[in-house]
């Protein structure tokens, strides 16, 4: 019966699920016992509860009789707002990175293979602890602080920037989501029948009136300095930004490389056609290489991207509640451990896959399709 | 070249060569407005940034000086409360007189992966000496049969980061494969429970892993079985490393085509056997610039022990920074554990970049 590949096959498999089985008994076995044995509820009614624990800043408001599941609302969206953030950065400087280190200038292309060996050859945790050491030793106190750009300001504290927020009416909202959602399914409709190169003015266009109709106004709020504070802005504190920097730093390394990989897998050929069509290097770049381009990177970065979100758990290096740092806390003041545990994995899981299917019907939509 | 054939009297000729070298940097930097535009942007940044950095590395640093006062008045970074404490950085709170061990235990774990880099020394041999070696840290490092027992707890520093290293990749490495072939497999229990195993563990990030290892085994395990820090760290970096290398495997063993399947079957070679003789090995010798490049992941993946209590590099940085006779130095401890890591993981780098510039082996 044994020689029989098929019979084999089943018994294995048969055998396999049975062994996961028992150990997943065994495991919840002693897990409860070992609750039991100390007392501790299981349960997620905890969730309603006021969690009194301390969240040293966040982007949402938060009060420590908030209930834990708002806490952990709170620190999920500093982790988000932590990496979107972080991935828009290093995005737009991997870009400017990756070409410049193709640029035949050999101070630029030096400059920047400086920066992506140090990047993917340091652990980020290092860079990050690092850069937070150099926080109180490189930037002056508040009453000096220093002022890059306009509205700009670093010192000790951290960094102030210009504070923009939207103001708008819900009636205008409403109204210019309808105009855009008329406007542009109209031009969807009609895409086979304007030239395309009218298609992207006819968009902008369309998104100028909505913002326009909608009345949309950003109010830009300027810091000024007030004797010993900053009044106005929006002030970023020393570990907020000491994680925004070095985790855009790690991942403009990374970036970097893939974008220089895509330029480079994009055929000398195209670049030889795209002279003898007369194109200047810049117009083909933008309109032969990079659209060709985007296709071979878009994996590769798309995994970059997940990786950011998994990175961001680095911001318990310097103190910033990010998502797991606020489930570390709850865990050690509510000893409720194995739920927290079910929410830990639940979110990561739930968020890296949304971004990865996100970048996954992209992707089928820019492929090549074949006949 | 073309300088050298032209005839021209001998002594003029190295000016000349000079100048047109000279000639081809000054093209290269401002031979276009985008270059000259690139070469003064950039140029203007090293200038501003280079110097200042140079003066507080080297110039106006304190290098040597045992005295700690000497870094109090000096405005330049610390180098000599690095180097005094060099000890402390590297081997944590390892006891003072047992130090000479962790020292040979980098030694010997350096020298043998610079040994197992050389592509002559891949074989079945290589694997028998990493076993043997393996044996020989754990027992050097933990004491016993005539040495002073040193607990786990004790550990620290740069041996922490190359064991856990080279322990979890090389108990990752036949998971790895393990879990490849299942991924594979006809089987659908077998496929369905390696995928999930796999992508669930790549989709976490490892310090969540870390964590949940912390917290859930002592749950999860009788009190008896429960392991020390060290091990839990060391299972869960085992676990990721595992779902990692199987994912890399998969790719060569896709790689493999399947004239080399059926020539092993035709030969009568069951599934085991096959896989062994045949299969793995042009497929394990595929990807072998990837395996580096895992490893390089690794190297970097184990400086996040620290936030489980783990004594590591970073952790004893830390320790002795809170030393009150020294002003503490921490830009200067970091950077300085900064560069061994960029030490191990650049060079493990260009060695990936020759695996992949050499080729495939040809079989």
């Amino acid at each position: 019966m044994l020689s029989d590949v098929k019979t084999r096959s089943i018994l294995i498999q048969i055998v396999l699920v049975a062994a996961v089985a028992a150990f997943a008994v065994l495991l919840v076995h002693t897990t409860f016992a070992n609750l039991r044995a100390r007392g501790i509820p299981v349960g997620f009614d905890f969730l309603a509860m006021p969690s009194r624990i301390v969240i040293s800043e966040a982007i949402l408001t938060y009060k420590s009789r908030d209930p834990y599941y708002w806490a952990i609302a709170v620190g999920l969206a500093n982790t988000i707002f932590l990496s979107t953030l972080v991935i828009v950065f290093s995005s737009i400087l991997g870009l400017i990175v990756g070409i410049a280190r193709l640029s035949s200038n050999p101070l630029a292309s030096g400059t920047c293979r400086v920066w992506v060996e140090l990047a993917r050859n340091s652990p980020p945790i290092v860079l990050l602890i690092f850069l937070y050491s150099l926080w109180w030793k490189v930037l002056p106190p508040v009453g000096e602080a220093l002022n890059p750009l306009p509205g700009v300001y670093a010192s000790m504290r951290g960094f102030v920037v210009p504070d923009v927020s939207v103001n708008l009416s819900t009636a205008g909202l409403l109204t210019a989501i309808a105009l855009l959602v008329l406007g542009m399914s109209s031009l969807l409709v009609l895409r086979n029948m304007i030239s395309r190169l009218a298609l992207a003015p006819a968009g902008l266009f369309l998104v100028v009136v909505a913002l326009w109709v909608a009345d949309i106004r950003f109010d830009v709020e300027w810091p000024t300095f007030t004797g010993s504070n900053f009044s106005g802005g929006n002030e970023l504190t020393p570990e907020l930004s000491t994680i925004l920097i070095g985790l855009t730093i790690y991942t403009t390394g990374f970036i970097a490389e893939i974008v220089r990989g895509g330029i480079l897998s994009v055929g000398r050929g195209q670049w030889d056609a795209g002279h003898s069509l007369g194109l200047s290097r810049g117009k083909i770049l933008r309109l032969v290489v990079i659209p060709q381009m985007l296709r071979v990177i878009l994996p590769p970065l798309n995994s970059q991207y997940i990786n950011v979100v998994k990175n961001s758990t680095l911001a318990i290096a310097v103190g910033y509640p990010d998502f797991l740092a606020v489930m570390n806390t709850i865990i050690s003041k509510s000893s409720h451990s194995i739920e927290g545990v079910f929410i830990i994995l639940g979110v990561y899981l739930l968020l890296n896959l949304t971004l990865s299917s996100a970048a996954n019907w992209y992707n089928r939509r820019i492929s090549i399709v074949e006949r | 070249m073309k300088a050298l054939s032209l005839p021209m009297p001998a002594e003029a000729l190295p000016r000349r060569v000079r100048f047109t070298a000279l000639l081809r940097l000054g093209k290269l930097l401002f031979g276009t407005p985008l270059n000259g535009l690139l070469t003064v942007l950039f140029g203007a940044m090293l200038v501003v940034t280079v110097p200042p950095m140079l003066r507080w590395l080297i110039i106006d640093a304190v290098l040597f000086d045992p005295d700690p006062d000497a870094c109090r008045e000096a405005v330049g970074a610390c180098w000599s409360f690095v180097y005094a404490k060099s000890g402390q950085l590297l081997f944590g709170i390892y006891p003072l007189a047992e130090r000479w061990r962790p020292a040979i235990v980098c030694l010997v774990i350096l020298a043998l992966l610079g040994w197992s880099v050389r592509p002559a020394s891949w074989t079945a041999r290589l694997l028998a000496l990493w076993i043997a070696t393996l044996a020989f840290i754990v027992w050097l490092m933990g004491g016993g049969f005539g040495l002073a027992e040193v607990p786990t707890a004790s550990w620290g520093g740069l041996p922490v980061t190359l064991i856990l290293t080279v322990v979890a990749i090389g108990i990752a490495f036949p998971v790895g494969i393990l879990l490849a072939l299942a991924r594979r497999s006809t089987m659908p229990a077998v496929r369905i429970g390696a995928v999930v195993l796999i992508e669930s563990v790549r989709g976490l990030p490892l310090l969540s892993i870390l964590f949940v290892a912390s917290i859930m085994m002592p749950l999860f395990l009788p009190e008896a079985l429960l392991p020390d820090k060290f091990v839990r760290a060391l299972v869960a970096l085992t676990i990721f490393a595992a779902a990692y290398l199987a994912e890399v495997i998969r790719g060569g063993l896709q790689a493999i085509s399947k004239g080399q399947y059926e020539a092993a079957a035709a030969l009568g070679l069951p599934f085991w056997p096959m896989q062994y003789l045949i299969i793995l090995p042009q497929a394990i010798r595929v990807v072998i610039p990837a395996l580096a490049n895992t490893v390089i992941v690794m190297i970097k993946n184990t400086s996040l022990v620290l936030v489980v209590g783990l004594f590591d590099l970073i952790s004893s940085g830390k320790a002795a920074l809170a030393d009150p006779e020294w002003p503490s130095p921490a830009a200067e401890t970091f950077l300085f554990i900064g560069a061994i890591f960029f030490a191990l993981s650049f060079s493990f780098a260009r060695f990936a970049d020759f695996l992949e510039r050499r080729g495939p082996v040809s079989h």
